[in-house]
């Protein structure tokens, strides 16, 4: 029980993040392929470096230990990514 | 405290402070969860749980036992709350569209490329979806379980996801914006 309400606080935080990046806008999905509007690549990659740098610090003084990381099988992920684009830049969500 | 008050009212953050704020929240899921951020992983458990209980037979397959077990999960837990982290979001700075007239499409650039209409939209965005879950499904995660999650933990497969995605991503809105590009 006390897992399922962290699970929400930390689902809430993140919608809360998103939304204010303005990640839930068609326009800002669309545009950063478009190059007009980079909002998102700056939000993912700040949030990439930020986690990065806390995970592995974190993991190097033994306080976390990294879960499952995503199989890599290169045509799987290349191929999957391919047609997920097509579907964001369709659906800007 | 009233410089951070009038801040999270702010309609649109700078994409680098509520980019820390998702790094920091994705350290405690790890930490705190022991698990990943991911939203595509949730329908997938949601829909064996649909099929399971309409067409036992065409959904005992490999996928559906396995790599994807139906059932309320955690996944649908943390897709929930991102529901309602995004409303609270919108609420904050005075954007909830519910109720408002223009709710069901609000957006002016989907509506100048492809006109006012609210069924294309919806219809356009259901098509999307589809393909989006698809690809998500093949590549194991989308931008959230597998291009950030995994990016963190510094995965290949992360890498290789998000140069197909940029790749696509950019050819299709070239198409849709081809004459106003």
């Amino acid at each position: 029980m006390a897992g399922t309400v962290l699970t929400l606080l930390l689902g809430v935080i993140f919608g809360f993040s998103l939304n204010k990046a303005g990640l839930t806008k068609y326009h800002k999905i669309v545009n950063v392929f478009r190059f007009t509007d980079m909002a998102v690549l700056k939000f993912m990659l700040t949030g990439l470096a930020v986690a990065m740098s806390g995970l592995f610090v974190l993991r190097g003084a033994g306080v976390i230990t990294f879960p499952n990381v995503p199989a890599t099988y290169v045509a799987g992920n290349l191929v999957g990514g391919l047609i997920f684009g097509t579907g964001m830049a369709l659906t800007g969500f | 405290m009233k410089f951070i008050l009038s801040y999270i009212r702010k309609e649109t953050w700078s994409p680098y402070a509520a980019g820390v704020l998702l790094g920091v929240v994705s350290i405690l899921t790890v930490w705190l969860n022991k698990s990943l951020l991911g939203a595509s992983g949730a329908f997938e458990n949601l829909a064996g749980m649909i099929g399971k209980a309409v067409s036992p037979a065409a959904f005992n397959i490999l996928y559906f036992n396995f790599v994807m077990p139906p059932g309320i999960t955690s996944g649908v837990i943390l897709v929930i709350g991102i529901f309602f982290g995004g409303m609270i979001g919108a609420a904050t700075s005075k954007t909830l569209k519910w109720g408002k007239k223009d709710a069901l499409n609000s957006d002016l650039q989907w509506k100048r490329i492809f006109g006012p209409q609210v069924w294309k939209r919806w219809v356009l965005a259901f098509v999307g979806a589809i393909i989006l879950e698809y690809g998500a499904g093949i590549a194991g995660g989308c931008t959230s379980g597998l291009a950030i999650s995994g990016g963190m933990l510094l995965a290949p497969a992360a890498f290789l996801f998000i140069a197909g995605m940029f790749a696509s991503g950019i050819v299709i809105a070239w198409l849709i914006y081809r004459r106003s590009y």
